[in-house]
């Protein structure tokens, strides 16, 4: 659905802001730096994209299903539901709303099994992916519940196919700001910002990257608040800058450990 | 689900049993409506999804609002506004004629709803009487988004019933695959139709070739001059060439001409040419609407 933005639940309901969103995750963030929990979403969302990439759904749906795992973590504790149960249970709703078509529940765990095995054993060793189907479609109430059963969400893919037709701009800078744009679900932006304005922030990066100078009048004319854009275009470049000096491989596991915890832990 | 207390069975949806209900603090009346989850495999069934996400970015007052999703154990219940009745009903309780004013606000607000639906890229494709609502401020409201989903129109819904043609375009019934808002449109005239003629149906087909047939005696069989394109459409099959007969003065005697303006705007057998439905609340049938009607925001 390609409704109005400005009248959706996503505009009303799900622009959150900064302070609460911090305010809301101080459980969490009394155990866990930010950095080490932003590390631990970072995580997630690449399993959310291998299992979304397994599955051949489009880019839309992933990036549907990772903005439906920070909203749901946005209001909860990481010690409510094991992200690893809840991240498939997002690709697996989000496909359903993303009208891709039905993943039947039974193809998600076979790909979960497979994808924990052959991508991130880094992260899991050799254990095995501990969840049932009954699991998933038991968190997929859950998960309803708690988006208050906001799922459409809005995505910058459109707005950022929108502005490269009107700079009248090449591939290469769409290639590169479409890159930039899945990179940023990785961080807040999407919780805390229109999609418009990511997109504008994406091919903001993009032009630096390119050493594209031919598009400042474009940016100039624009009739955006760029105290915002600059706020967007920061948190994505903490990301790349925080990628520098990080080894997930091994990272990963002492985080995961450290990680809050449903109690007790799901039976094998 | 302890926050309300049943009252009784309403009728039997897309995807599930609807109850009305009392909110026990509050004491208003709600419609609950209790999904089935029946495939194991599918988790929430996609027609209930689709009905909830799209009823949660549309909120307008000519489209039935729903207030809550609640779940428990294995079942997911959807609470609606209530309504009192549904225009079938409302039809079926009509002693003798309806009142012509009353026709022309229930039909400007079903065309207000289509037009907010539509204007947001939703479609509806299932309008009949049973999914309009008819509350007692005489409002109308668009209910049952459950077929309102991009994958073709089953033909039989979960209680095995089968899906009524009555209210479907002949481009959909010679298998066009391609929906566009033209299809609430087509209903919309079959509706306004009924409406006119107090709750009987325009074209009560009881097979595909039977519908469009009765279709096509009043309107004339389309051909490639009248309908570019309709030869290829997937199901297509040649029908006996009716001239277009009787006129609409006929069939909706009680209607005044500019009503049967258009109602012959809407049914028009060329989607292409099928009027939109802001064109259609713009038409001069509603000139002497009640301004209480029109002028009502939601």
């Amino acid at each position: 659905m390609a409704g109005n933005f400005w009248q959706s639940s996503h505009h009303q309901q799900w622009l959150l802001d900064k302070t609460d969103l911090i305010r809301d995750r101080q459980h969490d963030l009394n155990i866990l730096t930010e950095e080490e929990y932003q590390k631990i979403f970072n995580f997630f969302a690449s399993i959310i994209q291998a299992l979304g990439e397994q599955l051949k759904v489009r880019q839309q749906v992933i990036a549907t299903a990772t903005v439906y795992f920070k909203r749901f973590y946005a209001r909860n504790s990481l010690k409510c539901i094991d992200p690893l149960l809840l991240a498939p249970t997002c690709v697996f709703l989000a496909s359903k709303v993303e009208e891709f078509g039905v993943i039947s529940n039974s193809r998600v765990m076979t790909t979960c099994q497979t994808v924990i095995k052959t991508k991130f054993g880094y992260a899991y060793g050799q254990q095995e992916f501990p969840y049932r189907s009954n699991h998933i479609l038991e968190c997929e109430f859950y998960l309803l519940e708690n988006l208050d059963c906001c799922l459409i969400v809005y995505q910058p893919y459109r707005p950022l196919l929108l502005f490269v037709q009107d700079m009248g701009q090449d591939d290469q800078l769409l290639t590169y700001a479409w890159r930039i744009v899945n990179d940023s679900l990785r961080t807040d932006v999407s919780l805390l910002y229109p999609p418009y304005q990511i997109a504008i922030a994406a091919l903001h990066i993009a032009c630096v990257m390119l050493g594209n100078e031919s598009q400042k009048s474009w940016f100039a004319e624009l009739n955006v608040d760029m105290d915002k854009i600059q706020e967007i275009v920061r948190a994505i470049i903490n990301l790349y800058e925080m990628w520098k000096s990080y080894d997930e491989k091994k990272e990963i596991q002492g985080l995961l450990a450290k990680m809050p915890k449903p109690k007790p832990a799901p039976q094998r | 689900m302890q926050k309300y207390e049943k009252l009784e069975k309403i009728g039997e949806g897309t995807y599930g049993t609807v109850f009305k209900a009392k909110n026990k603090e509050t004491h208003e009346i709600v419609a609950l409506k209790r999904v089935r989850l029946d495939d194991d495999d599918e988790g929430v069934p996609s027609s209930a999804l689709r009905e909830i996400c799209l009823l949660k970015e549309l909120k307008h007052k000519n489209i039935v609002r729903l207030y809550d999703v609640l779940h428990s154990e294995k079942k997911l219940t959807l609470v609606f506004e209530h309504c009192d009745q549904d225009l079938k009903k409302y039809f079926d309780s009509l002693n003798g004629e309806i009142d012509l004013d009353v026709v022309k606000s229930f039909m400007y607000q079903l065309l207000r709803g289509l037009a907010f639906c539509h204007s947001h890229n939703v479609l509806h494709r299932d309008l009949k009487p049973q999914n309009l609502l008819i509350n007692k401020n005489g409002e109308l409201k668009l209910a049952d988004f459950g077929l309102a989903r991009a994958f073709g129109i089953p033909v039989k819904c979960y209680s095995a019933e089968v899906v009524t043609l009555w209210y479907r375009p002949p481009d959909v019934l010679f298998g066009a695959k391609l929906y566009t808002t033209s299809i609430d449109m087509w209903s919309a005239g079959c509706i306004f139709a009924e409406l006119a003629n107090s709750g009987r149906p325009l074209f009560p087909g009881s097979d595909v070739d039977d519908q469009l047939k009765r279709i096509f005696k009043l309107l004339g069989t389309p051909n490639e001059d009248t309908w570019p394109g309709v030869t290829q459409l997937p199901d297509y099959k040649p029908l006996p060439v009716y001239q277009p007969s009787l006129g609409l003065a006929q069939v909706v005697p009680r209607l005044p001409a500019r009503g049967r303006d258009l109602l012959a705007r809407l049914l028009t057998c060329n989607p292409a040419l099928r009027m939109p439905a802001d064109d259609a609340m713009a038409h001069a049938y509603f000139h002497d609407l009640n301004p209480s009607v029109k002028n009502d925001r939601c």
